[in-house]
């Protein structure tokens, strides 16, 4: 009897399975000894003195990493047993939930949603730190005129990769860690719908990211991160490590898409119909399910100039009746899109953190949710707005500013709900509440100048300047990425058991918020006098302007270190939470911490929405 | 028996009881503040940013801005306005705050905000298609006094050649008030023709010629710059020019080897 009382408190024993010895650095020795052979085999094949036997060569290896990674940490386990009449065993199951493994389960093939929303987190969180830091540099290099600290070709490797990093981070930042860890607690599952394919999904999304990074050794990407043909096809090795990425990163997010949006059609708890749903489950099932068709047309956008890079094909060539205006229309109608796809779960963390600290309802939940069905319907008819000049027919740009300057409508109705919470409130100032408010004044100065920029005469003159880096730096870095660290500041508790240092926060969040400004308004001025986007160097004009962003950079980048010693610090010995510091009314604050392995042990009964706040007057 | 007490208060009431409210009062007043804020913004402090205006086209642009901050002005004052009020009126402690009202929905209000804001969107595209009309229909004219200049980006140089007068340049001078149609393409990748003052932009692409129209009307230097990322020295694409008067025209075609009419 004692030794089956022991038996439950250890990690259960799947006997001598495979399983148990696989985990990331089994992953990482065959992805790379697969690559090392790919790249020996394909070698034999192809000649590596010309330029598109070199992309075959280094695309192989790189698809090689990929899969070689995925079969190391076990991947395909579960997929091979069914192929041959089998399945895992139940011990086997609740290995890969890691049950009782501690630290090591977040270096395996981990089925445990929660598990895999730290995993995101801590991706998350590296991506951006990576990505800022190159950031960092861009601005360190345009601080004054003719400074030249990187080569130009460094310089355009730092705006390209910086850029896509910071695309891929962002459109994870909120769905990733929150939508995997939190979203199916809010509605009262215990675990996603296809745990598997979670593990899978962010897997995947480590290997693209590796696989991004080793465009620096591969000579950079000279094309900024929309990656436009002609010159991304022309461009040396380095271009295959992001079309490698993109290839894989599309697959990741198609799978997290179906696993998300399922697990909240199909595993809400008893009584959570659709008018009781959390706001911040609705944000992120918009945004996930418009990843699903936005991102194949980028991944074909990128198949189709691998096949131009390595087997002559000439999709975009004009001179064998491709077409260069072909690349930009798929990349749009899948970037578009994406800066919602982006935009709305983080928007929906900062609508779900409002009425926790104003203590009133979510005014108009309705409205909130017009205003994000609206934004995503839009959202796939207004991708031309990005080639009002690229010289087509200019008849053509009359639809695409009219659908464009209707988003304002549906934007407008997230202001609203904002504004009607905050209305004859009292808020409670804690670090979550202050994204909210840093998140009206950011939105609103991106929005309305985004209303400029979608106007065809403005855009004549702003098109490819500074402005444009300015405007959607301030929708997505300050509402978006604002509202991810507002969440994190909420859901730390919940996810770490302890309390956020409050102070470090507090600081961080002023002056990231205070240097952001500072970058992006120089930003704002050195557009409208005329200074280009992407560029290395500039002219005695600009001079102040970006010095200005470049001192705001510091600033920021200060302040973010400032938040990531908050996090590790914090996450170490920071005070222990209670299992609902904020007084929130959503089901994922009736669990305690350490959550059990299935989230609840009794299974919740939902009779009202989470917002039942207030006196009625 | 019904007596003036026990009947609902008026709209009239209603309102008066509003506007006296101290929280309404304090928002309206802080509301005010950023809407002047954002007219004297828009006004006069923006346009200082912009370069010269040398053409119809970048008045339109300047314009645009100009004008939509001033429209979009009370809207965003409204909003930072009760932002900034309950901002200040915050809760402090360490314990959530007592609840406020359970304010769910509140119809007219909602109403009146999506109207307003449809009306300032339909605002928006109409001004916007308007210029954008005229822009085009005077593009669609023949001009047959028009200059044609081609222009011609490679990695990373822009090209002028004016073939009505049989010679090519990396200077871009136009004589001013006469109608400039630029036929633009490229040799290599993508680049954009950015002609700063002028206000138009079109890119150059491989195999491929766009076209950009417009009329100088101010004398005076313009830059030329590369407004698509082309590679390594995309941020030393840049050329100069001049708006000059029909004679200095013409005896700088001459010095640059080309025949005038
Ligand atoms: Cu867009
Ligand atoms: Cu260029």
């Amino acid at each position: 009897m004692t030794t089956f009382a022991n038996k439950t408190q250890t990690a259960p024993k799947p006997g001598r399975s495979l399983i148990t010895k696989l985990n990331m650095g089994t992953g990482l020795v065959v992805g790379i000894v697969s690559a090392e052979v790919m790249y020996w085999l394909s070698k034999s094949w192809f000649d590596i003195n010309e330029a598109a036997e070199i992309n075959k060569i280094l695309t192989l290896s790189m698809f090689a990493w990929c899969i070689g990674f995925l079969v190391g940490i076990g991947a395909f386990i579960g997929p091979f047993r069914w192929l041959i009449g089998k399945d895992l065993t139940a011990e086997e199951h609740l290995y890969m939930a890691g049950e009782g493994q501690g630290i090591s389960r977040y270096f395996k093939y981990c089925t445990d949603h929660k598990v895999v929303g730290i995993q995101y987190l801590v991706g998350v969180m590296t991506m951006l730190g990576v990505g800022g830091a190159m950031a960092m540099m861009i601005r360190t290099n345009l601080i004054q005129p003719g400074s030249r600290l990187v080569t130009p070709e460094i310089y355009n490797s730092l705006v390209g990769l910086h850029g896509i990093t910071m695309i891929i981070a962002l459109i994870v930042v909120s769905t990733g860690p929150f939508g995997n860890f939190i979203l199916p607690i809010m509605i009262g599952a215990r675990d996603m719908a296809f745990p598997r394919l979670n593990a899978l999904s962010w897997w995947l999304l480590f290997t693209a990211i590796i696989t991004l990074c080793s465009a620096w050794f591969f000579g950079g990407i000279p094309t900024g991160w929309t990656a436009y043909a002609p010159l991304s096809v022309q461009a040396g090795p380095g271009m295959n490590a992001f079309i490698v990425a993109i290839i894989i990163f599309a697959i990741s997010s198609a799978i997290a898409g179906a696993n998300i949006t399922t697990t909240v059609v199909t595993m809400r708890a008893k009584g959570m119909n659709l008018t009781r749903i959390p706001i911040f489950v609705i944000g992120a099932t918009i945004s996930v399910a418009m990843a699903i068709p936005a991102f194949p047309t980028f991944m074909a956008s990128q198949i189709m100039a691998a096949f131009d890079r390595t087997i002559g094909t000439g999709f975009y060539d004009a001179n064998v009746g491709g077409s260069g205006w072909l690349y930009a229309h798929l990349f749009w109608i899948m970037g578009h899109p994406e800066v919602y796809v982006i935009l709305i779960p983080g928007v929906a963390v900062l609508l779900e953190i409002a009425p926790v600290f104003v203590r009133k309802p979510l005014f108009s939940v309705n409205s909130a949710i017009l205003g994000f069905a609206g934004i995503a319907g839009l959202s796939f008819l207004v991708w031309a707005h990005h080639m009002y000049i690229s010289g087509w027919s200019p008849s053509l740009n009359g639809p695409f500013m009219v659908t464009t300057e209707m988003i304002s409508i549906p934007t407008g109705l997230i202001f609203l709900v904002l504004l009607g919470t905050l209305w004859r409130g009292k808020p409670w100032l804690k670090l979550p509440m202050l994204g909210v408010y840093a998140f009206i004044w950011n939105f609103l100065i991106g929005g309305v100048t985004g209303i400029y920029l979608s106007d065809v005469p403005a855009d004549d003159y702003l098109h490819g300047s500074m402005f444009v880096t300015a405007h959607f730096h301030y929708t997505l870095m300050g509402a978006a990425l604002t509202g991810a660290i507002a969440g994190l500041a909420f859901w730390f508790p919940k996810m770490t058991g302890r309390m956020l240092h409050e102070r470090a926060g507090y600081i961080s969040f002023w002056m990231v918020q205070i240097g952001f400004n500072l970058i992006f308004l120089g930003m704002f001025a050195a557009g409208s006098q005329g200074q280009p986007r992407r560029v290395a160097d500039y002219a005695q004009t600009f001079a102040t302007s970006d010095l200005i962003s470049t001192i705001g950079a510091y600033l920021t980048g200060t302040g973010m270190l400032v938040l990531l010693w908050a996090v590790i610090h914090s996450w170490r010995n920071g005070k222990i939470a209670p299992t609902n510091p904020w007084g929130s009314k959503t089901l994922e604050w009736t669990v305690p911490y350490p959550i059990p392995l299935e989230n609840f042990h009794e299974t919740p009964v939902v009779t009202s929405d989470g917002y039942g706040y207030g006196r009625s007057n | 028996m019904i007596t003036s007490d026990s009947l609902p208060p008026s709209i009239g009431d209603r309102t008066r009881k509003f506007i006296k409210r101290h929280d309404v009062r304090m928002s309206f007043l802080y509301g005010s503040f950023f809407t002047l804020l954002f007219i004297f913004l828009g006004l006069s402090f923006y346009p200082k940013f912009m370069p010269k205006i040398m053409s119809e086209q970048m008045q339109n642009g300047k314009e645009v801005i100009v004008y939509f901050t001033v429209i979009s002005a009370p809207i965003a004052g409204l909003v930072l306005g009760i932002a900034l009020y309950t901002f200040l009126n915050r809760h402090k402690g360490d314990t959530p705050p007592p609840d406020g009202p359970a304010i769910r929905t509140n119809t007219p209000v909602i109403l009146v905000w999506t109207v307003v804001s449809s009306l300032f969107c339909l605002v928006a595209i109409v001004w916007g298609l308007v210029e954008m009309n005229v822009a085009s229909s005077e593009a669609a004219e023949n001009e047959p006094n028009a200059i044609v200049v081609e222009v011609t980006g490679s990695q990373w140089v822009w090209n002028f050649n004016y073939p009505e007068y049989g010679f090519s340049t990396d200077k871009l001078n136009l004589p001013i008030d006469r109608p400039v149609v630029f036929r633009i393409t490229s040799v290599d990748v993508n680049h954009s023709f950015w002609p700063v003052q002028l206000g138009v932009k079109v890119d150059a692409n491989r195999y491929a010629v766009t076209t950009a129209r417009t009329t100088p009307n101010v004398l005076g230097v313009i830059d030329i710059k590369c407004a698509e990322l082309c590679g390594l020295y995309h941020a030393y694409m840049e050329s100069e020019g001049e708006i000059m008067t029909a004679a200095n025209f013409n005896s700088w075609v001459k010095a640059e080897g080309g025949h005038t009419a």
